[in-house]
């Protein structure tokens, strides 16, 4: 109980401080606002043009296609985070030092630091799915449990693809060159996680590499499931792959932070 | 018990060697050449409870390096650390609840929100019960001068006060072991006086051992009672501040003014020639040969002395003597 208390008093605080940064985002995000309006013509008018000669393609409909890309399209940047950045900034300043100085675990930190802002951006982004609904023909299902099944797989994917880039932001203990890293990432992770297409579209030997990867767990799981693309009474097989995922990613991640902690050696000073 | 505890302490810095341009760059990729740098070798200390500390050295002496080690955040390569009773690194999250770092080149503090927006989450983070925050929070606004900068953004605030505010975030959860890394560097002599004075009142009242490394000596001289010198890794020096005055500051100076233009005079035994003007002579005389009333009376028998004044040497003086070599010879 102690514990738990103990908990929700540091975790808390760290969730209540997200809002406070968020604002110094504010520009970014009607930045992006404007990009993902012209992303969904362009996608609207771009699949209908594909569809117009009838049928379905990779066994979904029009309307299964367009919800899905839709969606996807709008998640795909809350599931990216920037913590290749983030880790490269601190090594670089630092400021490391300080943050590894706070009484608590680093890891637990930046997660629940991700999951607030997963959190606002959702809320952010709220407009813009009505705009999906009432422009483009997205239809979003009325079922309570399809919502619950989509939040669940989306919170369960967020954490699978934070410990990826857990693991993967490590890489900027041994370099500096952080940059190049991050853009190759984010155009393999784009493609892999059904953030373009729904991974039945691809070829059957992609479909196979994408499922290797943890990437559509992330994207393509949650929003094919409130795409309508796959049926809720696949949610407990999905969610226990998705825990695998997270589990297996998440003791990774953790040894590789502790092994590469042990080369830091925090400049300046 | 004493609550720091350093032992053989080593660390040994393994950096890749490159030779210049892009063909070096590659090369260092794929045939990485090592090089091992021993920033500190094999130091050995122990730090009461209530304890001043001065840690000094020269840039890359190994002081930062040492603090590092000593707060959790560096890996040693060789050796044991304990503080209060704990390995630092390993049990990095314990220690850091009772410790307090300053790093005079980085801040704790969100630089685009208000004081009091970092000192809240500090409280929440250290779980410090609110009533002894609101305590604390009242005595640094008033020891501090921080009642006005509460609501104002770190970024609005000059060095000084961000300094100010710092100590306040570095000891508002009541550590009980404050490591100062530069504290004063960049500041003006009134703020430097006024954190010296909050270091000292923070060690009397609430017994706070405090590690400080500085290259201010006037930090050093005011606050610290023990010294601990490292050159080239090495601890050079570890005692009391009186100490190394007493055995390297055996030169005195003393500076005399005539009521008329100098002529010429013999040179009392012991002495040497530092500066001397028209109606103004700096001597140095070593006072373990003679004393500061011979010097005196042999110059004020051949010249109509106006003032004369007697200068101690100052930590400065001392450290360049020491560095030099006068420890080894």
């Amino acid at each position: 109980m102690n514990r738990l208390r103990h908990l929700f008093n540091v975790y808390g605080a760290v969730l209540a401080a997200v809002p406070k940064f968020y604002t110094a985002y504010r520009a970014w995000v009607w930045m992006e606002f404007v990009v993902q309006i012209l992303a969904m013509v362009v996608l609207y008018f771009f699949w209908q043009a594909v569809y117009a000669s009838g049928g379905a393609l990779g066994g979904l409909t029009f309307q299964q296609t367009i919800n899905y890309v839709m969606l996807a399209q709008m998640l795909m940047p809350l599931v990216e985070n920037r913590l290749i950045f983030n880790f490269g900034w601190m090594l670089r300043e630092g400021q490391i030092a300080i943050d590894l100085l706070r009484p608590m675990d680093f890891q637990a930190r930046l997660y629940v630091d991700a999951v607030g802002n997963l959190f606002l951006n959702l809320l952010v982004k709220a407009p813009l799915l009505i705009m999906a609904v009432v422009f483009f023909q997205v239809q979003l299902p009325r079922d309570v449990t399809t919502w619950l099944v989509f939040i669940v797989a989306l919170a369960l994917g967020h954490a699978v693809m934070f410990f990826f880039d857990w693991i993967f932001s490590c890489l900027a203990f041994y370099s500096t060159e952080t940059w190049g890293l991050s853009v190759v990432r984010v155009a393999v992770v784009t493609f892999f996680s059904g953030a373009i297409v729904p991974l039945q579209m691809m070829p059957h030997w992609l479909q196979t590499t994408a499922n290797l990867l943890p990437f559509a767990q992330s994207v393509y799981v949650p929003v094919s499931f409130l795409s309508g693309v796959t049926p809720s009474s696949a949610a407990a097989q999905a969610w226990l792959i998705q825990l695998a995922w997270l589990i297996g990613l998440g003791v990774i991640s953790r040894l590789v932070f502790r092994r590469s902690l042990r080369k830091i050696t925090v400049q300046g000073g | 018990m004493s609550i720091i505890h350093v032992q053989d302490l080593s660390k040994v810095y393994r950096i890749v060697e490159k030779d210049p341009g892009l063909a070096g760059s590659f090369k260092a990729l794929f045939r990485p050449r090592y090089k091992d740098i021993l920033a500190v070798d094999r130091i050995s200390f122990t730090i009461e409870p209530g304890e001043l500390v001065g840690y000094i050295g020269v840039n890359g002496a190994g002081k930062s390096t040492t603090i590092k080690m000593l707060t959790g955040i560096l890996l040693p390569s060789g050796g044991a650390v304990r503080v209060l009773e704990r390995d630092p690194y390993q049990q990095r999250v314990p220690n850091a609840r009772d410790i307090g770092v300053v790093f005079g080149q980085r801040s704790q503090l969100w630089w685009d929100l208000p004081l009091i927006e970092s000192l809240n989450f500090i409280q929440r983070i250290y779980e410090i019960p609110p009533a002894s925050f609101k305590r604390r929070l009242d005595e640094f606004a008033e020891t501090l001068e921080l009642k006005a900068l509460f609501g104002t953004p770190i970024r609005n605030l000059s060095l000084g006060q961000k300094m100010r505010a710092e100590l306040a975030a570095t000891l508002i959860h009541d550590p009980q072991v404050v490591y100062l890394d530069e504290p004063t560097i960049g500041l003006d002599l009134l703020v430097k006086e006024r954190i010296r004075e909050f270091i000292k009142a923070q060690n009397r009242q609430r017994n706070v051992t405090v590690i400080l490394t500085t290259h201010d000596l006037g930090d050093i001289e005011e606050i610290c009672q023990r010294v601990i010198m490292i050159d080239a890794g090495r601890i050079i020096y570890d005692g009391p501040l009186s100490l190394i005055k007493a055995r390297f500051g055996k030169f005195r100076e003393i500076t005399l003014e005539t009521a008329s233009p100098i002529g010429l005079f013999a040179l009392p035994t012991g002495a040497e020639i530092v500066q001397q003007a028209d109606q103004r002579l700096t001597l140095r005389f070593d006072r373990t040969v003679t004393t500061a009333s011979q010097v005196a009376a042999a110059i004020m028998n051949q010249l109509e002395v106006a003032d004369f004044s007697l200068a101690e040497p100052d930590l400065a003086s001392i450290v360049k003597q020491i560095y030099s070599g006068a420890l080894h010879a």
